[in-house]
């Protein structure tokens, strides 16, 4: 860890991280950020970054080419897993479940988005982890929590995204929910707010010296997010319709075609003033003056006319230009940023030193994004690049557990640590925990 | 020794629209005394906001409903910080607070003389949180918002829909609650630090930058980066990079609704085949290979959606958590309300209101084991708290808050 890091204030705590694809792994990079030491635990029997011998060409990885190691190659894996530090352990075996509670018992927090069950299994629930630090913060995060009916469903941020109301309010109000983008932003909300929750409980036992299992669900994270629908269903007893971009107190609200290919820009009218400004920047009478136009009242009633006329004077200007120029006159407006360059082009997020370029030893220099964050008092953080497969065994249990050279040789011969997969490790990236074992 | 997280953390809240609310929402339902700092001349719930334009939109339930869900467990102090006698009453309170969440304008805390810097130096461990669209600085500092034109230049609108059609926004304010999400995930990680060394800070928080930040966001631009591929708008049933079954991805009707499904990877195939009772597919050569399934797609979701049509939400649901294939019924907000899976772990929780009765709120995503729970009660009125705030914090007697009230610096 640098120095630099040392200032940021989670830089006394160590977390143990047990986490998959998205939610667990962005909360261990949040926690990173702030500071924290994060041990990463993985292992060569299960890998969790893609497959292991992916056909040559396959996406996500640098220049296409997964190359000799591409459990350290994959792109997806190495922008969400900055700052932290990678060990394996088989926690299948009893060697690999000790060495655990050995670390246990020097970290403060111990974090895991598996599925539930899976540490218990193991013989590292909050018991058993109590027990070997009285003061450990626990924090277990399966999609639909520790309790209930669902808790042993196995869920992704799609499933969360259905079952919060989420997928039931989005899509083209005119189409079928069968015709629904897949969306996993929940793993996000999954991630931020276990984030919260640790520093939430390393707070509390700064002052009460008591640690603290938490029991969350990422449903229940995301489906406050939803508030004031449920609410407003209580307040009138109808249920939301569908909007779309469309909004009831706004217009025009949409999402504009521009110059190029896919190019867009979002703009939304707020009020007559805004309304006024708009018709002068376009510079047509003919809209200003259109009965079907004069009121929000007449052009909601007009709405898919309105979206026709702003529609054809966006069409041949640039969607940045369009955005900035109604912005200088106070209406809202943005860009429709892609995730491809536009995003690493955007001049605000640039000039914001938003993203950084890292070199990692496998795969090469590329930029990562974020913190989500400034801080006033502390520099920015320059990010770590994601750990390579058990790249730091020896740093970590050496140093911080003292284990001899000859223990280590002993953890490599019996497969409970190693920087290779195991063969028939990669369960397509993604592997159902099995039952009974 | 404090019984709840948060007990004891004093919170000032200067807030309008979603994300700097919600961020103090969330200290104050793990126990945070928050005091949500007023404008006296707000006449209804959503006029209760320091927005510098008053915006001419109409007044709508829904801003009724997002005032009672952001303000639960808070306390109401109303003041008017345009006045001397207001900023220093703020200040006072700053200087025994242990944090600040604001969400006015960048530079508008300053020019009412409560920059970050000037309350630090009456109090260093003092924790400001300012949750902007875009942030303290840059060129777009100053650009007004709506939820749409955030989340557009978040990147979460462009991949979001249907390749003819134009890009979508998620359905309710998703971008400003995350962002809410993360400022309050980067006060207490801030507040810890305060703790340990005396010193605090101050966070810029941009919508923007959260959204562009969020797993989602950045596991899609990391294949951009690293070997120039595109992540547009696809058609539902597509394979991702991880070779998922394509028949099988997405929102599918079923015989009472609709359910959503993510299978993982081809070797969800068999469980597939067999959850649909279909294990002769298995031996199908139009099936037999992950690419042959993909190219037959068609055909495939075909006799998979027959098998749908014929099940209820709850028995597909079942039946993908008996087959080990991520699933989940498509629920509406009410469904949710109703579910035996809410209801049990008691996540909805019912609280009275003066003036709009009893109502059901989403609760709090989390339970801490050894402290209690914070027994929720619903927004305040408006300048609820005003009197307990100067009496109890700062000591004033009741001569001296009536002269503050009768100067309208306090209501």
């Amino acid at each position: 860890m640098n120095s630099e890091n040392k200032k940021r204030p989670l830089a006394s705590v160590r977390a143990l991280e047990l986490a998959e694809i998205w939610a667990g792994p962005y909360c261990g990079a949040l926690l990173g950020d702030m500071g924290a030491e994060i041990v990463k635990v993985e292992s060569i029997q299960r890998i969790s970054r893609g497959a292991i011998n992916p056909r040559p060409g396959a996406p996500g990885y640098p220049d296409g080419d997964p190359g000799e190691r591409p459990w350290n190659r994959s792109a997806n894996f190495n922008v969400l897993n900055r700052n932290k530090q990678g060990i394996t352990l088989d926690l299948t075996s009893a060697r690999g479940v000790e060495v655990f509670k050995e670390l246990a018992a020097v970290s403060d927090v111990v974090f895991c988005n598996s599925a539930f069950g899976v540490m218990e299994k193991f013989g590292l629930g909050y018991e058993e982890l109590r027990q070997v630090k009285p003061d450990l913060i626990v924090l277990f995060m399966p999609g639909y929590g520790n309790t209930g009916p669902y808790k042993g469903i196995r869920s992704m941020g799609m499933s969360i995204d259905a079952i919060s109301g989420h997928s039931s309010l989005r899509g083209y109000p005119d189409l079928g929910l069968h015709r629904l983008s897949p969306v996993h932003h929940p793993d996000a909300v999954g991630g931020v707010t276990a984030a919260f929750a640790v520093c939430a409980a390393i707070h509390n036992r700064a002052r009460t010296g008591k640690g603290q299992f938490i029991d969350m669900s990422q449903a229940e994270a995301f489906v406050p997010h939803l508030g004031e629908i449920f609410l407003e269903y209580g307040l009138t007893g109808q249920p939301r319709e569908r909007r779309g971009n469309r909004h009831p107190a706004m217009a025009p609200h949409g999402a504009y075609p521009c110059r190029g290919e896919d190019a867009w820009v979002a703009i939304s009218v707020r009020s007559e003033r805004e309304w006024r400004e708009l018709c002068q920047i376009i510079g047509s009478t003919q809209m200003s003056d259109d009965p079907r136009f004069k009121t929000l009242k007449s052009r909601l009633e007009n709405v898919d006319a309105l979206d026709d006329a702003i529609s054809k004077w966006t069409s041949d200007r640039d969607h940045r230009e369009v955005a900035d120029l109604l912005q200088a006159h106070g209406i809202p407006a943005g860009p429709v940023l892609d995730c491809d360059g536009d995003t690493y082009d955007d001049p605000h997020l640039q000039q914001r030193d938003y993203f950084q370029a890292v070199t990692h030893p496998d795969a090469g220099t590329h930029l990562l994004s974020g913190p989500m964050w400034k801080s006033a008092s502390a520099p920015q953080p320059r990010h770590e690049p994601a750990p390579s497969l058990g790249q730091h065994n020896n740093q970590v249990l050496e140093e911080v557990l003292g284990f001899t050279s000859d223990e280590m040789q002993s953890l490599e011969q019996t497969k409970v640590v190693g920087t290779v997969p195991l063969e028939g490790s990669d369960m397509g990236g993604v592997r159902r925990v099995q039952r009974g074992n | 020794m404090p019984l709840l997280a948060l007990e004891g953390i004093r919170v000032l809240e200067v807030t309008d629209g979603i994300a700097g609310p919600y961020c103090a929402k969330m200290l104050a339902d793990l126990g945070a005394e928050v005091m949500k700092i007023e404008r006296l001349d707000a006449v209804s719930m959503t006029q209760r906001q320091w927005a510098g334009e008053r915006v001419e939109t109409s007044l709508t339930v829904e801003d009724t409903a997002l005032f009672l869900h952001l303000n639960t467990n808070k306390k109401s102090v109303a003041v008017d910080l345009e006045s001397a006698d207001g900023q220093s009453l703020f200040r006072k309170l700053a200087t025994q607070s242990s944090i600040v969440v604001e969400s006015l304008a960048p530079g508008r805390m300053e020019s009412l003389g409560l920059s970050y810097n000037s309350l630090k130096d009456l109090n260093p461990s003092l924790v400001m949180t300012s949750v902007t669209p875009y942030g303290q600085t840059g060129p777009y500092k100053d650009y007004q918002y709506t939820e749409l034109t955030v989340f557009a230049t978040g990147g979460g609108m462009h991949r979001e829909g249907i390749p003819e059609r134009h890009p979508l926004k998620y359905g309710g304010e998703i971008a400003q609650y995350f962002a809410g999400t993360a400022a309050a995930s980067a006060t207490m990680g801030a507040s810890v630090g305060a703790l340990m060394t005396g010193l605090g800070d101050w966070l810029d928080v941009s919508i923007m930058e959260c959204m562009a930040g969020h797993p989602h966001q950045i596991g899609r631009r990391a294949p951009f980066a690293y070997n120039g591929e595109l992540d547009p708008r696809r058609e539902p049933r597509t394979s991702a990079a991880g070779g998922r079954e394509p028949y099988a991805v997405g929102t599918f009707r079923c015989k009472d609704g609709h359910v959503s499904f993510l299978p993982l990877g081809p070797r969800m195939w068999p469980n597939i085949a067999r959850m649909i009772g279909r294990t002769e597919l298995m031996d199908d050569p139009r099936f037999n290979s992950p690419e042959l399934r993909t190219d037959n797609r068609i055909e495939l979701e075909a006799i998979f959606q027959e098998w749908l049509d014929r099940h209820t939400r709850a028995e597909v649901f079942e039946a993908t958590n008996n087959a080990g294939i991520p699933g989940a019924p498509v629920l509406t907000p009410t469904d949710v309300m109703d579910d035996e899976h809410f209801q049990e772990r008691g996540f909805f929780r019912e609280l009275e209101h003066p003036e709009h009765g009893a109502l059901s709120y989403p609760g709090v995503p989390f339970g801490f084991s050894e402290v209690d729970d914070v027994p929720g009660h619903a927004a305040p009125a408006l300048g609820e708290h005003t009197v307990e705030a100067l009496s109890e914090i700062l000591g004033m007697d009741e001569a001296k808050i009536g002269s503050l009230r009768e100067a309208g610096i306090v209501s």
